[in-house]
């Protein structure tokens, strides 16, 4: 039966990717989150992250969701987005993708394994078409592992019951991710910059010079040709019209 | 250095781990650590707008239209107009004691306060209403996040917590790992 549904779900993916076009993160009519967040509402259902379980809502009344679903997982579930209608969420162990062609009854598609070196990391994903992007950010080592590694890491989702990892680009201390085009910018709080690569051929990312000066980024939101960048104590506005050449045009800071 | 949540378990939450860790039994524990900063259970009832405050510590953004929402991870919510880039407008802070994290769904805002789900009416940005209050939904986490040692154990009937703060432990019982 689980087979069967699999299969189901996996028709199902392949009829709504082939009628869908690259649109971004999806959210609810106007809204548009970061890449780091634990709620999205997406098409009438909430999804929420609890450690270790995804709790779905119905918002059939907004003004009183109603708990309908929850989804086992395991602990350190940290974010979560939509893309083409499929859910993505990172945990400090894994990547996880999610069938919502369903939406009051999410499944798990894939859960990727992870080498050992990059459990316990901060993990925000985007996905553009069939690639995702991930970082995975060691701060604080459990057991002491010093040897351990942040990282950009890319997955080939051609597959999306079998994700497989197509590229790792070692970074200082990666946060929130975003693109616009074919230049995914990445956050490094560890470096103080703004990280912009090309992805034009996902499984071989190239490092741009264009890299960002901005103290602490966590995280970004691209809004049409400007990008919001916030940092640990503000937030920084850029204009993106003429990539991968990247103005700063705006600025809040405490 | 962010407080990037979780990855470190409070101790009875992390048996599993213990002995691919090496971890010793903690016994009473004296010297520097963290303890939790409580919002009293009457606290958590205020729900409100106030002047736009100081942005300490940035968490979740949020885009809708030209309204641009910051995260201030255990007490609300920055709410700028990003209409022209060269000239922000701060516009409210919505202050929602013990947030942990929000979405934004039509005019409708839903946060999580400690263990609650909040229903938050957003329409009139600057007079919020609560519409809904779910209790006990979530289970946050009940140890410092991104740390390494000791601290003074959650006590949940002094409410929520909203910070941690170091501080000089006298027999501290709990650790993460």
């Amino acid at each position: 039966m689980k087979n069967f549904i699999l299969l189901l779900a996996a028709f199902l993916f392949i009829g709504l990717s082939s009628c869908s076009k690259e649109s971004g993160l999806e959210l609810d009519t106007t809204g548009k989150s970061g890449s780091i967040t634990r709620f999205v509402a997406y098409q009438g259902f909430m999804y929420a992250l609890n450690l270790n379980e995804v709790q779905t809502y119905s918002l059939a009344n907004p003004d009183k969701p109603q708990l309908v679903h929850r989804l086992a997982t395991d602990y350190g579930l940290e974010t979560i987005i939509v893309y083409e209608g499929t859910v993505y969420l990172g945990s400090t162990t894994a990547l996880y993708v999610l069938d919502i062609s369903t939406p009051a009854t999410p499944k798990i598609l894939a859960q990727t394994e992870r080498p050992d070196i990059f459990q316990g990391g901060c993990d925000p994903v985007v996905v553009k078409g069939n690639y995702a992007y991930s970082t995975i950010k060691i701060v604080q080592n459990r057991c002491g592992n010093i040897g351990a590694e942040s990282a950009l890491l890319v997955y080939d989702l051609s597959d999306k019951s079998n994700p497989k990892q197509v590229g790792m680009y070692f970074l200082s201390e990666p946060n929130g991710l975003g693109y616009k085009d074919n230049v995914l910018f990445v956050c490094d709080e560890g470096a103080d910059q703004v990280i912009l690569f090309d992805i034009s051929n996902p499984e071989n990312l190239t490092q741009l010079n264009q890299a960002l000066p901005l103290q602490d980024p966590v995280d970004l939101i691209v809004d049409g040709s400007r990008m919001i960048v916030s940092a640990r104590t503000g937030f920084v506005f850029y204009d993106l019209s003429a990539l991968p050449d990247v103005r700063k045009i705006g600025e809040i800071s405490k | 250095m962010p407080p990037r949540y979780t990855l470190l378990y409070v101790l009875f939450l992390s048996l599993l781990f213990l002995a691919a860790c090496n971890q010793v039994d903690p016994g009473f524990y004296d010297g520097p650590g963290k303890r939790p900063v409580y919002a009293a259970p009457s606290a958590l009832e205020n729900i409100r707008n106030l002047p736009p405050q100081t942005i300490e510590q940035s968490g979740t953004i949020f885009l809708k239209d030209t309204l641009f929402f910051m995260l201030e991870r255990g007490r609300g919510i920055h709410v700028f107009n990003i209409k022209d880039s060269a000239s922000i407008r701060a516009l409210t802070f919505l202050e929602i004691p013990a947030i942990g994290d929000f979405t934004i769904s039509g005019n409708r805002l839903y946060a999580d306060s400690w263990r609650d789900l909040l229903t938050i009416d957003i329409s009139n940005l600057y007079n919020i209403q609560l519409l809904d209050r779910q209790r006990g939904v979530f289970s946050p986490a009940l140890f410092p996040p991104q740390y390494d040692g000791f601290f003074e154990c959650v006590d949940e009937s002094k409410g929520a917590v909203v910070r941690w703060e170091d501080t000089e432990l006298i027999d501290a019982l709990c650790r993460t790992f």
